[in-house]
């Protein structure tokens, strides 16, 4: 059965109509149209499929869409400060943290999700927080840096 | 399918006396389902709302924790990171980050897996599960409470609403270690808690050990004969008990006799460390990041 | 930490940010699932789920019969092609035998995926079980089941040599290797065994494909856009103008996007649907399907040795396993027999390696194909010679190692390379013989790779604004070489990286690449790349010339300028120069680099020759491992990887040390937790991230980066080698031989998991 109910997505609301059954990820690709979350696997092994629900990280592919709803959720789209890009997406970027992307946007959200938390982690903390972020390019070294940086940053 | 949002914990318990079944972070039934281990239920109620099941209670005698308390929040509170060390030991390494954040104790409890971390601390604390229906409420022993792998003695309309844990004591507490091949990502392939209370001497005054992945069920056992004898001592019989009392599977993970070696290991391990927060140390949570191979280096 | 020795190098030390960046960071940056198009269906596949079988029967009738299903196909549908990267084995659909879980037997395009997911379970498939070949060796046993009945009638190279369930044998042999094992002080045979693993990129693969009257357009996430295209043609029977593969931003691919995988059918289900037609993998479709994943390998040693420790002899003998078809994989053989050889000097040498033939998953190209695992091998029987003979691995190593101008195994004599120094640095990165905790260990290991020459090319317009745009046929695949491109244009042209646009993963908009295959990215395009420029830069300085009133060979291009040499206040800003030329002869540049004279091997004969002996550029590294053992449970952690590459120039040293570290964490995973376990059946055990497990953030140990850079003649650009594979090559050895020192003898089978590493403490 379909319900009709309301999106909360980076501060807009998207009247959405889907099965009861659907997840969250394919009703933010599908429906919403945003596809700045990606799938990577089916089972929350590997984070691609990262937003905050509420500010915390949840694997949207693992969550059902219509448990979502009066709640806000922000995807990668909705992490930069209208053209301006927040400094973990600058510092990752900067840093070398990025090479194929397809981990991060879930990276970045995890880490955001993390510094709210926790605005002066410790590299340990770091990569505890970004665990459930599979990445098979970098080896980790440049985005662990880059959210380092960007806890600097932001204590000012 | 039909599914609806409960305000309050009675419309929650109208909801399963209907027929429907509760779903609160659904990061085990929505991933079992798309792995086709069962499919989603037809009714859904969903109680992820319910405040009043989020709190973290003290008691005249313990704590009760609300079923709706996640693994993050678990973690993260000092009392029961101080004195329930040994169930936030499991909670902080239950998943990913995110898994943490969203996933409950009730959840994960009802769920009834013998891979699970927080069931083998909780069962040596000796926690008790509150569950209420429309037709009333009753406390289970939580060892009472899973029956068989994914199986529980709860009814079906039956919530859990909160699980209760005695106070641990004087010169008591608890750990919870397990075998892992990774430092996150985890389920496990074996573990163990213990439960130690310590005579002033530094000897065993009480000992009860839980195991994991190593049975359909978690289970415990309390070893009376350690009494007055010392952890080192204790830690030992332990492991060789712990050993000897698993009936592991082989599978993808391990074999079985390599679980049945290392749920010996892990008890003698999480012996240990209870032993050592029951004497006033602390260490970190959880256990396996703190000391050993997991440790940050 | 991260350090460079540089001898000799062109290029400017520069900070790196890249061009792709934006997109990827904000979510605005497209990959193929994320294609969507009006009308488009949605795709699933009917795979056989039974390793080894004869189809008795196979039944679309009723799933073309479902409402809302367009299309069912089967290879009855589909021209009877047989296609494969040199044996010609496969065909696109399973034809009366299916040989492997993955095969697929069976496509359906439907409204959606539900839809289409019923329509593949309405398939009736009937098949009678064959005898299932599950294991390597026993595969080449006499009177074993053929996995190919029909071998010897499937097309393949001449040079190859082929036997039954032997897909592809080779060997090279130099000096009298029984003469000088007979007359060695000591001699040390060894047996390991290797698990096959996967690429495992974090983007599963999508396709998506349209046709408008008789041409397709196919977006895919293919590390290798012209060869996808070739598969497309060759089994479709298309010429190649007519199919255009565009490739959006590619989500890794590690090897395991190589080939040719489903466009074709993809293409073929649109053509009959008359309606765009997308597949998306999951990511147990990614584990079981694909024909590229790390091959399983058994190795037998033996070496001889003097007392002083000079090695005299080797004899090797590898069993590759093939899986049910060959892919890529025919080079296998010579290029694992040359790991097995090692970068070492060694006088008399006989090394063979069968391709066998299994019931399992086709292997092909995954990272540095054959040389992690075969690498771990060598280096942890390397150890035990040198154990044997009572010397430290590490001098061991550097009395026999190759170096400049000496023969290696295969009889090729090097220029100058940097193999000593690699083992040098890296071993004093480590701290390598200082006191350790006693469960603690470093061990150290060395390793080499190729580079790849091919055919390659580029265009470069600069319009009349003075922006550029460099359109080409490489492949990203996340490694930045790519990127690293506008680098090089901007170098020839005195512009800066930020003033070109890269146009790219396009086949019909840009010359051929191979692709982001071979880590041959910069070394071949690179050099397009820089003739492409150069022809620009002579057109400005003939612009230049005319307006400056000098030679054109006196003109300079630095800074956004051109000016006379000596006078830098005689000039003109090169986007006036690119304002001229818009009203006359546009600044439009082509290259297509010839490659570099080919290697040559004197002295080796070799039987299943393919030209792998003598190596181009060749690259070498050491790594050097700390590691912790838990000796109550066999767990292994990595403490701390120092690293140090000779990959000649580094044009790029961000992306570089990207490139190691990523490489470093993925020999991490094939070292300790990823490999694939097989049941009696011949089927995956552990195709699911949870139980196929990759290393996690929380793992990954510091990693020290060093480059040896060598100015390195007749290679890439600026003296440039390779780099992306190479990585990835001596991690898993130096970690083996780290665990070996810790429980008194090596872990024979990889990966060395904590059971295995516990269970041979216990023998």
């Amino acid at each position: 059965m379909s319900e009709s109910f309301n999106l909360n997505v980076n501060g807009v609301d998207y009247p959405v109509n889907v099965e009861q059954d659907r997840n969250l990820l394919s009703v933010i690709r599908g429906e919403v149209g945003l596809t700045g979350t990606k799938e990577g696997c089916d089972d929350c092994e590997c984070g691609a499929c990262m937003v905050l629900l509420d500010g915390q990280p949840v694997n949207s592919c693992s969550y059902l869409a219509v448990q979502a709803q009066g709640r806000a959720i922000t995807t990668i789209e909705g992490v930069m400060d209208g053209e301006v890009m927040h400094p973990l997406q600058r510092n990752i970027l900067e840093e070398g943290g990025v090479q194929c992307g397809f981990c991060t946007p879930g990276m970045i959200l995890s880490a955001h999700a993390l510094l709210q938390r926790n605005d002066a982690p410790s590299e340990e903390e770091v990569r505890i927080g970004l665990s459930g972020n599979l990445c098979r390019c970098t080896g980790y070294t440049k985005i662990v840096a880059a959210v380092q940086r960007t806890a600097v940053e932001l204590r000012g | 399918m039909s599914f609806t949002i409960a305000r309050t914990v009675d419309e929650a318990l109208a909801a399963l006396a209907a027929g429907a079944r509760p779903i609160a972070g659904g990061t085990d039934l929505v991933v079992g389902a798309r792995h086709g281990k069962a499919a989603l239920p037809t009714n859904l109620v969903a109680i992820d709302r319910l405040d009043e099941l989020k709190s973290v209670v003290t008691t005249n005698d313990g704590v009760s924790i609300g079923a709706l308390v996640t693994h993050h929040d678990i973690e993260m509170h000092p009392l029961l990171g101080s004195s329930y060390a040994g169930l936030a030991d499991g909670s902080a390494l239950v998943g990913s980050p995110s898994t943490r954040h969203i996933g409950t104790l009730g959840g994960n409890i009802m769920n009834a897996s013998p891979a699970m971390d927080t069931g083998a601390p909780l069962a040596v604390m000796r926690a008790e599960v509150e569950l209420r229906s429309v037709r009333g409420s009753r406390r289970v022993p939580i060892e009472e409470l899973w029956t068989a792998p994914g199986k529980t003695s709860a009814a079906p309309d039956e919530l859990c609403v909160a699980v209760h844990i005695p106070a641990p004591g004087a010169r008591s507490n608890s750990a919870y270690v397990r075998l892992e091949y990774r430092r996150a990502m985890e389920i496990a392939v074996v573990g163990a808690a213990a439960f130690v209370a310590l005579n002033d001497d530094g000897t065993i005054a009480a000992l009860r050990v839980g195991l994991t992945a190593v049975s359909p069920k978690i289970f415990t056992g309390e070893f009376v004969g350690q009494i007055g004898r010392s952890v080192a001592d204790a830690a030992a019989v332990a492991a060789q008990v712990s050993s000897e009392q698993a009936t592991p599977i082989s599978d993808v993970r391990a074999s079985d006799t390599y679980r049945r070696h290392t749920v010996g290991v892990m008890a003698r391990r999480a012996v240990e460390a209870a032993a050592r927060r029951a004497a006033g140390e602390t260490i970190a949570i959880p256990v396996n990041r703190a000391i050993g191979i997991g440790a940050a280096s | 930490m991260t350090a460079t020795i540089k001898k000799q190098s062109k290029t400017p030390a520069r900070r790196f940010v890249r061009a792709d960046g934006p997109d990827k960071v904000t979510g605005s940056g497209r990959y193929a699932a994320d294609m969507s198009l009006t009308g488009a269906l949605a795709a699933k596949f009917r795979y056989a789920q039974v390793s080894h079988a004869r189809i008795t029967k196979l039944d679309v009738t009723a799933a073309r019969a479902m409402p809302g299903v367009f299309a069912v196909l089967t290879a009855d549908d589909v021209p009877d092609v047989r296609f494969g990267g040199m044996v010609q084995d496969r065909t696109l659909f399973a034809r009366d035998v299916v040989r492997f879980e993955g095969e697929i037997v069976a496509a359906v395009a439907a409204v959606d995926a539900d839809t289409a997911q019923r329509a593949v379970d309405a398939i009736v498939f009937e098949y009678s079980p064959l005898p299932v070949v599950n294991d390597v060796v026993s595969a080449l046993e006499p009177g074993t089941q053929l996995v190919h009945e029909d071998w010897a009638s499937y097309t393949a190279p001449g040079v190859m040599v082929r036997k039954g369930n032997d897909a592809s044998y080779a060997s090279i042999a130099r000096g009298d290797v029984d003469k000088a094992l007979a007359e060695a002080d000591f001699v040390v045979k060894s047996h390991y065994e290797s698990d096959g693993c996967h690429a495992a990129p974090i983007e599963p693969r999508a396709v998506v494909a349209q046709w408008e009257g008789n041409k397709v357009t196919i977006w895919t996430s293919t590390q290798v856009p012209f060869d996808a295209r070739a598969g497309v043609c060759e089994t479709l029977e298309l010429p190649n103008n007519r199919v255009r593969i565009i490739v959006p931003h590619l989500g890794g691919g590690f090897g395991g996007k190589c080939g040719f995988h489903y466009e074709a059918h993809i293409a073929a289900l649109a053509r009959v649907a008359k309606r765009p037609v997308k597949l998306v993998f999951s990511r147990r479709e990614e584990f079981l399907a694909p024909d590229k994943r790390r091959e399983g390998i058994v190795y037998d040693f033996e070496t001889g040795v003097k007392a002083d420790g000079t090695i005299t002899a080797r004899k090797a003998r590898l069993v590759i396993d093939n899986g049910a078809y060959t892919s890529d994989a025919g080079f296998f053989s010579q290029l694992a027999a040359m790991h097995a050889l090692g970068p070492y000097k060694i006088p008399n040498v006989f090394a063979e390696a069968s391709l066998a033939y299994t019931n399992h998953q086709p292997s092909g190209s995954v990272r540095a194909p054959t040389a992690p695992q075969t690498c771990w091998a060598l280096e942890s029987h390397i150890d035990e010679v040198a154990n044997k003979i009572g010397m430290d691995p590490v001098a061991f190593r550097k009395l026999n190692a190759v170096d400049t101008g000496v023969e290696g195994p295969s009889g090729q004599t090097y220029g100058e390379i940097g193999v000593q120094q690699c083992i040098d640095a890296a071993t004093s990165a480590a701290g390598y013989g200082q006191p350790l905790p006693d469960d603690e260990a470093i061990g150290v290991a060395i390793g080499w790779w190729p580079t790849f020459a091919s055919a390659s090319g580029a265009y470069i317009k600069l319009d009349g604004d003075g922006s550029g745009q460099i359109i080409t046929g490489a492949q990203e695949c996340g490694t930045g070489a790519v990127m690293t491109l506008r680098q090089l244009a901007a170098d020839e042209l005195g512009m800066q990286p930020e003033d070109f646009e890269l146009v790219y993963q396009d086949t019909s908009a840009a010359p051929y690449d191979m692709g982001a295959t071979g880590s041959q990215t910069l070394f071949n395009n690179g050099r397009a790349v820089i003739a492409a420029a150069g022809q620009i830069a002579d057109q400005l300085r003939e612009l230049a010339a005319n307006k400056l009133e000098a030679a054109a060979a006196d003109i300079v291009l630095a800074d956004g300028m051109a000016h006379v040499a000596g006078s830098p206040d005689r000039g003109v800003a090169i986007t006036k120069l690119a304002a001229t030329a818009a009203g006359g002869e546009l600044l439009i540049g082509h290259g297509s680099g010839p490659p570099p004279p080919a290697a040559t091997a004197t002295g080796s004969t070799c039987v299943g020759d393919i030209g792998m002996t003598a190596w181009r550029a060749p690259q070498f590294s050491c790594h050097a491992v700390r590691v912790r053992l838990d000796r109550d449970t066999g767990v292994v952690r990595v403490l701390r990887v120092s690293t140090a590459h000779d990959s000649g120039t580094i044009i790029n040293q961000v992306g570089a040390q990207g490139q190691v570290e990523g490489g470093v964490m993925m020999g991490i995973g094939q070292a300790l937790t990823e490999g694939t376990q097989y049941d009696d059946q011949g089927n995956q055990r552990n195709a699911a991230l949870l139980e196929y497990k990759l290393q996690t953030c929380a793992d990954a140990p510091p990693i020290d980066v060093q480059f040896i850079e060598i100015y390195t003649p007749d290679a890439g650009p600026h003296g440039a080698k390779s780099l992306a594979e190479a990585p990835n090559v001596a991690t898993a050895a130096a970690i083996g031989n780290a665990i070996a020192k810790l429980v008194g003898s090596p872990v024979r089978r990889l990966p060395m998991t904590a059971e295995r590493v516990w269970g041979a403490m216990q023998s």
